[in-house]
């Protein structure tokens, strides 16, 4: 198992999501930057659904009780195993009684821990991340106490160099949402050109920007919607959703986030800046 | 394309395409939209999942697509054959005990101000009308309801509350909903429910789907608390006819 010596700023348990589910209203979760995520789990050999903490900016302190392996990717942190430093996107053997600090991010704002065969957290609906309402905890606390797997025999790890991204890169590639025909040219060259601002409302929900469109589009039906949806709320805000939206939404959707371009948005936080980049479909 | 056709094709993301009704909602869409989903449900080998609006299905594959020309073509011909006389799908009634006295119904003595009704007329025309399920979203279990008494519309909150507490029945434009749990939200608080709307450890976490139709009852606060407090709510959920 693992204890939560120190808090982090909001660390939560995450996999690749629920899925089947959005007819109720059940959004997808899961970790918001999947690419991340996945190679966290790729170089332990793990299943690809294994569940990973998902540390935001300041990183907690942790004790291991049983001996395993871990691996830390994602946003660019400083971590000390006991007194050594350790390296990012590469299996670390755990001791038992092994002390492991996370520093504050420095590039990037999400970080995740995988470990040898995944968190043991509850199952709410096919996943285990964490959700308000559905899981018991919506977050790790300083009571957690996270179960982990027996190590078993472990056959050869590492060997493979991680595609990393480049967390810097502020352009943002979507497709044209079902309600950009509304915007009129004015719009939809602001929307091209102008540089926008992650307001201090963001978090796995959506991100909101600063920056306001002049247009004003009114609202529509409900509607569904997905992660990576940007809308034009009729004050001319916009509203990226991310990996915790609701599964519908009454806003105008003017693009669509590629897969890339939300796991890159993960990484950002307040006052960093975007541009959107209009894409088309490769059929 | 079609021009008869009575939706538009939108792909929205490389997995997923959106269907548009650009109509108003009403009860024969609604019933539409629940037959066509079942038909594409069944005919797509890459189905993953698919959500509604009041005038929308956005349909999810489990891989790119490849050729929207072709899934787009297939389904026109389903829609084609949707016989919505024929459901497969057996529609549901569900009767929600509500207590609407008191601390619950939050802004009922200010609907009653603003509307000029009675706070007996508004409960009264709430509790008489049945209500169609629309679709579920916003929350895990929350309940899009259409139906609503026109005498009863009423504008949401400028300034939404931080904390609506669940259970919480309300009004919001021409929409009543219940939350399904504590949430912000605009919605004028009428009155509170003790039934569990969401259960996500049950095998079929929320009781009622798209199609069903609904109605509310009024309990006393005697009657609120054995239903709060009850293992099986279900009995209570039955109609009341």
């Amino acid at each position: 198992m693992i204890e939560i010596l120190q808090l982090g700023w909001h660390t939560t348990i995450q996999d690749l999501g629920r899925f089947g589910q959005q007819s109720l209203g059940v959004p997808i979760s899961g970790a918001m930057d999947l690419n991340a995520f996945n190679w966290a789990n790729k170089l332990l050999n793990n299943d690809p659904n294994d569940a990973c903490f998902e540390i935001t900016i300041k990183g907690p302190i942790l004790k291991f009780h049983r001996a395993t392996y871990i691996t830390i990717t994602g946003a660019k942190v400083r971590l000390t195993l006991n007194k050594d430093h350790i390296e990012m996107y590469k299996p670390i053997s755990i001791k038992k009684g092994d002390i492991l600090h996370i520093s504050n991010t420095t590039v990037g704002c999400r970080v995740y821990i995988a470990i040898l065969g995944g968190f043991q957290t509850e199952t709410v609906l096919g996943s285990k991340s964490q959700f308000k309402g559905l899981t018991f905890n919506d977050r790790i606390d300083k009571k957690s106490v996270i179960a982990i797997n027996k190590i078993p025999f472990v056959t050869k790890l590492a060997g493979i160099k991680a595609h990393l991204i480049d967390y810097s890169n502020i352009n943002l590639k979507v497709y044209i949402g079902p309600e950009y025909h509304l915007l009129n040219t004015s719009s939809r060259n602001s929307l091209k050109i102008k540089q926008f601002t992650i307001s201090s409302q963001n978090n796995r929900m959506g991100y909101r920007l600063n920056e306001k469109i002049k247009q004003q589009l009114p609202e529509i039906w409900t509607a569904p919607t997905l992660p990576g949806t940007v809308q034009l709320t009729p004050e001319g805000t916009l509203i990226i959703l991310m990996r915790d939206a609701q599964v519908t939404g009454g806003y105008a959707r003017i693009f669509q986030l590629t897969d890339d371009a939300i796991n890159l948005l993960a990484q950002k936080s307040t006052l960093d800046q975007l541009k959107f980049e209009i894409i088309r479909y490769k059929e | 394309m079609n021009k008869t056709l009575p939706f538009t094709f939108f792909k929205i993301h490389p997995k997923a395409i959106l269907l548009e009704w650009q109509q108003e909602p009403n009860s024969d869409l609604l019933h539409e939209l629940n037959c066509f989903k079942e038909k594409i449900k069944n005919h797509f080998k890459e189905f993953s999942q698919i959500t509604q609006g009041y005038c929308s299905l956005l349909i999810q594959l489990k891989s790119n697509i490849e050729n929207s020309n072709k899934i787009n073509n297939e389904l026109i011909l389903l829609h084609k054959n949707i016989n919505t006389n024929k459901s497969d799908k057996i529609s549901k009634h569900w009767s929600i005990p509500v207590l609407y006295e008191g601390l619950f119904g939050l802004d009922l003595e200010y609907l009653s101000i603003e509307l000029k009704l009675s706070i007996e007329k508004i409960i009264s025309l709430h509790t008489k009308k049945t209500y169609n399920v629309y679709f579920i979203g916003f929350l895990p279990g929350f309940l899009y309801l259409e139906g609503l008494d026109s005498r009863l519309f009423f504008t949401r909150k400028k300034t939404p509350r931080l904390k609506i507490p669940k259970g919480a029945v309300a009004i919001g434009g021409k929409q009543t909903g219940i939350y399904p749990d504590q949430s912000p939200g605009g919605w004028q608080i009428i009155g509170n429910t003790p039934i569990k709307l969401f259960k996500p450890n049950d095998k079929k976490p929320c009781f009622a789907s798209s199609g069903d139709t609904l109605s509310f009852y009024p309990v006393s606060f005697e009657q609120y608390t054995v239903i709060l407090n009850s293992k099986n709510q279900s009995p209570y959920l039955k109609s009341k006819k």
